[in-house]
């Protein structure tokens, strides 16, 4: 962890208040090496002399725009970016035009939320996890949901799941004691051309709650919530 | 073009159905002057007959009745009876000069032509040949002969007159109407295309020259105008989002530093309240900006959308299902009534979503002692608009105030002040709704709940 904190970051933004605000937050979370940049210019000048790990770019700058800016620097450093934007149609462009930007972050924003992307994007990019990350294992009543290695075991023995019983246990687990809509179910199992899958989503949640729930004609945590979707219910902790 | 062709029509069957209407006026003219012209009592062959038909021999005495004799005075005309050997038997008002016998050449000559200036008519009589002279100069003898071929060829030949002049009238109109059209046409053209606001340039030449001119100078000034909108609906649209730019960024250190202090355990649990007050106000100003910026957008036509095909049902589920995740008090229930899954659209799906997220607000915000909320889709039977229905059973509004709900805050058409929230909630789903070439209908009455319908061509 220590290592991340030696990174070099650069803040650019036009406005002196909030590079200090972003500097001075960021030094008492422990980053040390920090660079202020406040137009293109002099961001590409500290990009050549000291080769910052990840620059922090606002969208609108005096000079040109941030866009512009990570072209240029991109010319000769590969370095990780995280975009300021003050306007809110910018998060389409940020988004659709696969310009290379590791996140962005719309203004006002709080400064946890940056500090956490920041990290993110920092161990992304400096301490790639060699295996994927792993995938949940969770406990409902008396089996446990292994997302891992896709199965359940309980009182009824080991359980193997399907690959769309783990697409839709995923999806579930992901957005836990949420409301999740049959839409989002079918698509995130069958992709864009749900419409009509809906059925067949009720016979895969039937043989689901088969497999983890003890008596599945009353699911106590694969929940329906009528007209909508489903709830997994699970207790934290 | 249709335009031109029927103008060119219209003009060509005017134009000869005016001279067909001549033509026969022109025939029952000269029909009704000719034989004015040859009154029966009055012609010389009538003339002639009524003295052959008045003069009677008594003894070696010829007497003319009164009424022969009146109507020779009347035509100041002369008369005579020759015998058959050539002599003059008797005489009524004869000229001097007239010599008193004939020849049978003498005789033949007068009957054809004229006898010494004088126009003669002759008759039979049974004493001889009553000749009635006119005065000289008075009428004009003619003596017509014409071929039998060319009298039985007539009716043929007047017949193929008459279609020839009409031919050549039709020629004609054409000739003329297109050399018209021709020089309407660009006008015609202009026009149109001033209605669909396009630039104009005409020509300007021939008769028209000086509309042709006119038309380029209206052409020219609805484009000036129209483009000195645009660049002022730019300019405000612009200018919002420059200043919704500007607060965000001083906003960013008020939520900033207050969501730090929020969090600092050093300050007293008072102020830390106070303090995440304050981060609260600015989190409300920020949603207030973004949603005026929104607003501004639409309202000007420069939010981008991103259209794609949306089933308003699946909008509906998850609408229903965000408000129940983000914990909806229970004083409120959500119904949904999606019974035609296949009603869909092309749209936003953010835009849609914010919209009827917007009406559901609106009900909850309005009706703090809770309601039922109804949300429905369905297709209209016509199958070309669908509509989102958010209904409610609340406090509703009075009816006269439902026409300010959608106009803009601050606006000289929105005479009541905003009661709750900022007011921006309802308008900007009027004007998602427009982006959509849709419509949002608003029924309600003071006690009778709120009825929201946005109304969406369908796909």
């Amino acid at each position: 962890m220590d290592e991340m904190m030696n990174k070099k970051i650069l803040i650019v933004d036009d406005e002196l208040e909030i590079r200090n605000m972003i500097d001075s937050f960021l030094r008492k979370e422990g980053f040390y090496r920090i660079y202020q940049a406040e137009n293109c210019k002099a961001a590409l000048a500290i990009c050549r002399s000291n080769h910052p790990d990840i620059a922090i770019l606002d969208v609108m700058l005096p000079d040109g725009d941030g866009f512009a800016l990570l072209s240029a620097i991109r010319q000769f450093a590969r370095i990780p970016v995280l975009f300021l934007s003050a306007r809110g149609e910018d998060e389409d462009r940020l988004l659709g035009l696969g310009l290379g930007a590791d996140d962005y972050i719309v203004k006002p924003f709080l400064l946890r939320e940056l500090t956490l992307r920041l990290m993110a994007v920092l161990r992304r990019v400096y301490h790639p996890i060699p295996v994927p990350e792993r995938q949940p294992v969770f406990q409902l009543g008396s089996s446990t949901v292994d997302l891992e290695s896709a199965a359940v075991s309980g009182d009824k023995g080991e359980q193997p799941l399907t690959a769309k019983e783990h697409t839709l246990l995923l999806k579930l687990y992901e957005n836990r004691n949420r409301i999740v809509t049959s839409d989002a179910l079918c698509q995130s199992a069958w992709g864009d051309h749900y419409y009509g899958y809906e059925n067949t989503l009720m016979v895969h949640i039937r043989r689901i709650r088969e497999k983890i729930e003890s008596d599945p004609s009353n699911p106590v945590y694969l929940l329906t919530v009528r007209g909508l979707g489903y709830k997994l219910s699970v207790k934290e902790g | 073009m249709d335009g031109v062709a029927r103008i060119l029509r219209r003009f060509v069957s005017a134009t000869i159905i005016i001279s067909v209407f001549l033509i026969i006026l022109n025939f029952i003219m000269l029909g009704t002057w000719f034989f004015k012209g040859m009154d029966k009592s009055h012609s010389p062959r009538g003339v002639v007959k009524r003295v052959t038909d008045g003069l009677h021999k008594t003894g070696d005495t010829y007497f003319l009745d009164m009424e022969s004799e009146q109507l020779l005075d009347q035509l100041s005309a002369w008369a005579m009876l020759v015998d058959n050997s050539g002599h003059v038997t008797w005489g009524y008002d004869l000229p001097g000069q007239l010599p008193l016998t004939y020849s049978l050449i003498d005789v033949a000559q007068f009957s054809r032509n004229y006898l010494l200036d004088y126009p003669v008519f002759v008759w039979e009589h049974d004493h001889g040949l009553i000749v009635v002279g006119y005065p000289k100069d008075s009428l004009a003898k003619y003596r017509f002969a014409f071929p039998i071929e060319w009298v039985s060829d007539l009716p043929f030949k007047s017949i193929t007159l008459i279609i020839g002049n009409m031919m050549l009238a039709l020629l004609l109109s054409i000739l003329v109407g297109s050399q018209l059209i021709k020089s309407i046409k660009p006008l015609i053209s202009g026009i149109h295309a001033l209605s669909d606001e396009q630039p104009v340039n005409i020509d300007p030449k021939g008769v028209l020259s000086d509309l042709a001119k006119s038309i380029n100078r209206t052409s020219s000034l609805l484009q000036k105008k129209n483009a000195s909108l645009k660049s002022r609906d730019e300019a405000r649209s612009n200018w919002i989002a420059g200043i919704s730019h500007d607060i965000r960024t001083p906003l960013s250190m008020v939520l900033g530093y207050a969501s730090e202090l929020e969090e600092n355990h050093s300050i007293p649990a008072e102020h830390r309240k106070q303090i995440g007050i304050i981060r609260q106000q600015g989190e409300k100003l920020r949603s207030l900006v973004s949603d005026l910026n929104l607003v501004s957008m639409l309202e000007y036509e420069m939010q981008p959308l991103t259209i794609k095909p949306v089933r308003l049902s699946v909008l509906a589920r998850q609408t229903a299902s965000e408000f129940l995740n983000n914990g909806l008090n229970e004083a409120f229930t959500l119904d949904l009534d999606v019974a035609d899954e296949s009603a869909s659209v092309n749209g936003d799906e953010k835009l849609l979503l914010r919209a009827i997220t917007n009406l559901v607000q609106n009900s909850i915000d309005h009706n703090p002692g809770g309601c039922q909320i109804l949300l429905k889709t369905y297709v209209d039977c016509n199958k070309k608009s669908c509509r989102f229905i958010v209904a409610d059973n609340g406090k509703g509004i009075c009816q006269r105030e439902i026409p300010h709900l959608t106009e803009l805050p601050y606006s000289s058409k929105r005479k009541h002040p905003v009661h709750n929230g900022h007011g921006l909630g309802l308008p900007m789903v009027a004007r998602i709704a427009k982006a959509h070439h849709g419509q949002l209908v608003l029924t309600s009455d003071t006690g009778k709940g709120m009825n929201a319908e946005i109304i969406l061509p369908a796909i």
